[in-house]
């Protein structure tokens, strides 16, 4: 199923949860909704079922306007953050409440219901726990309750709200491809809620980065790692150094010296990002930014390096070969690989 | 040495509590059922099946019959509304819910005659078409309702806030029909906390005095209540009798407090279960 969100806004009060976002997910697409708490990207999930309207704007299923219809009437799979599992019901009860509850007419029989129930058990890999209750589960057990819940009534499309936040990093990790695998298997629509830019970037096959109400960059993961739109993306999908630097007459000034590095973007302040794992250390000091190095310490096959930036108060980080590992204490000249330059917005700052 | 004075302070607090217990509740129900049977059981059964005192009986057990029952529904209605929506006024609501435990009981009272009363607001409407409502059992069931309306509302507003939502948003994102979810989800939810606030609303339905008292009228065998009956027996010089009758509501009491002490088990013993 495709859904289709038109300039939708919400306020709250005086606060602005969406303003004027529009989105589309295709069928079979696999979304992750990204950003810090209060960027509205929950709103924005709870929108698209039907647990919370538009002030303004317009929600479609597969072209068919579906603003106003409540979330009884949506027919869309939810997945809360906190499972919301009813806590008296058995697993097997849970699973099958959204069918128990159909008008008569609608209504599969007993044994059809039971059937079904024992199906999505054995397709959340709890086969044997369907007499349990909640309480007598693990987090990720419970997480995988909900989901086979949220299944029974054969939604098009699945919607999951920080659906891994309140487990342990090992089980997230599992249970993270098991619903990748699930999510192409049943040929689902999904869009998931996180703040976690690893799991969207992991998960998705497309993201959507939020911040204040607005999109800041809908592209596959590849594309927002590699090709951020804004300053926020670049710092918010990964791990960044920022330098502030001046653009003039096709250089780019650091401290008024140029800098080796290929001046993309409009002239005036602005600031330089580059990923740790870009950055390079040379011998000659021109054209590379200085540093001062704090700490090295361990990293995957290489080390990571701590420090100050001379001549401005920023810290920097950067991954480097064990054997290219400086000694702490000394100074050494950094060249940025990849760099990004964004527009220094001033405003922005004093807010 | 600061292990050991603790340990004395312990004891005394112990001593201290345990005994205003045993002189201010103890020593008085043990005294109640002396009292009552103190010319024997043949006297105490006489005191209780006396007719004006049966009557009383019946119109305590009428009185809870309906207080209780509509106070359920308001309670969780009150409950449901103030914890799952927003909606102006909302805090003048929360408000309003505890006049009731704000005001002295004879103000309760006093606040119906003067609605209801011969020379009230409605008063008039009321005696054209005969319906008398102060100094009858109209009255007494208005004023008791009006007295006991918070105990359930206020039992269930903490606990249905701490729960959320959220169950009933994934309920209803099932398909359920508010009805369902009211029925499936929310009502098991709050169960216990349901009854602890039913318990105590009937416990004060039954033992109300002072609010039932001014809209009575204090008629034997038709406008008394069991704590009327008793206070006209005791003013009558008549012991036996009045703690015959006090006894039972002091039998009410006891048994509330021990179904409560179940309850506060059974409901401590889901939440703990349950916990995140």
């Amino acid at each position: 199923m495709s859904i289709r969100l038109e300039n939708i806004s919400k306020r709250f009060g005086a606060f602005t949860a969406l303003g004027d976002v529009s989105l589309e997910a295709r069928p079979g697409e696999f979304l992750a909704l990204l950003g810090p708490s209060g960027s509205g990207k929950t709103t924005l999930l709870r929108i698209m079922a039907g647990l919370e309207f538009p002030d303004c704007g317009r929600v479609s299923f597969d072209g068919e306007d579906v603003t106003g219809l409540k979330v009884a009437d949506r027919h869309v799979g939810f997945v809360f953050q906190h499972y919301a599992l009813f806590r008296h019901m058995t697993v097997a009860e849970n699973i099958a409440f959204g069918l128990n509850v159909r008008r008569r007419r609608d209504r599969p029989t007993r044994s059809a219901i039971d059937a079904r129930v024992q199906e999505l058990l054995d397709l959340v890999q709890l086969g044997s726990l369907g007499h349990r209750y909640p309480a007598q589960l693990s987090g990720g057990q419970r997480q995988r309750v909900a989901l086979a819940r949220a299944l029974a009534v054969d939604p098009k499309l699945l919607l999951l709200d920080e659906p891994f936040g309140a487990l342990d990093a090992r089980v997230r990790k599992d249970l993270r491809r098991w619903l990748r695998e699930l999510h192409d298997r049943m040929g689902l629509t999904s869009i998931f809620v996180t703040h976690d830019q690893e799991e969207a970037l992991e998960l998705a096959d497309r993201v959507v980065v939020m911040d204040h109400g607005v999109i800041e960059q809908v592209a596959t993961p590849l594309h927002i790692y590699n090709e951020p739109a804004s300053a926020f993306v670049f710092d918010f999908v990964g791990e960044s150094n920022r330098v502030p630097v001046v653009v003039a007459r096709g250089k780019v000034l650091y401290l008024g010296q140029p800098l080796d590095v290929p001046a993309i973007g409009a002239d005036g302040p602005s600031e330089l990002f580059f990923r740790p794992h870009d950055a390079e250390i040379v011998k000659s000091d021109t054209g590379a930014i200085p540093a001062l190095v704090a700490q090295v310490r361990p990293k995957g096959a290489g080390v990571r390096v701590e420090g100050k930036f001379i001549g401005i108060d920023r810290p920097f980080e950067i991954d480097v070969a064990a054997e290219d590992a400086p000694e702490p204490g000394r100074i050494i000249a950094l060249k940025p690989g990849h760099p990004r330059l964004f527009p220094t917005h001033t405003h922005e700052d004093q807010a | 040495m600061a292990a050991t004075e603790s340990r004395t302070a312990r004891w005394l607090l112990i001593a201290a509590a345990l005994g205003f217990l045993g002189i201010f509740l103890f020593l008085p129900l043990v005294a109640v059922f002396a009292e009552a049977l103190e010319k024997g059981v043949g006297a105490y059964m006489a005191a209780i099946v006396e007719p004006d005192a049966l009557a009383a009986i019946r119109l305590t057990l009428l009185v809870a019959a309906i207080s209780v029952p509509v106070n359920i529904l308001f309670g969780v209605s009150a409950a449901w509304a103030i914890t799952k929506f927003d909606f102006p006024g909302k805090s003048l609501l929360i408000t309003f819910i505890d006049l009731p435990f704000s005001v002295s009981p004879v103000v309760s009272g006093l606040i119906f005659v003067l609605l209801f009363g011969a020379h009230g607001w409605f008063g008039a409407w009321f005696a054209e078409r005969d319906i008398q409502i102060i100094f009858a059992v109209p009255g007494i069931v208005l004023a008791t309702v009006f007295v006991t309306f918070p105990f359930v509302a206020r039992e269930l507003i903490p606990l249905m806030t701490e729960q959320g939502r959220d169950d009933e948003e994934a309920a209803l994102s099932l398909g359920a029909s508010g009805w369902q979810t009211f029925w499936h989800v929310t009502l098991p939810n709050i169960r216990w906390g349901l009854l602890y606030g039913v318990l105590l609303c009937n416990a004060r339905a039954m033992g109300e005095f002072g609010a039932v008292s001014v809209v009575s009228g204090h008629i034997r065998g038709l406008t008394n209540t069991m704590p009327l009956h008793v206070e006209i027996l005791y003013n009558e010089y008549n012991f036996v009798a009045a703690f015959a009758v006090a006894s039972l509501l002091a039998l009410l009491a006891l048994v509330t407090l021990v179904l409560k002490s179940i309850v506060e088990w059974r409901f401590n013993y889901h939440h703990r279960g349950t916990g995140h």
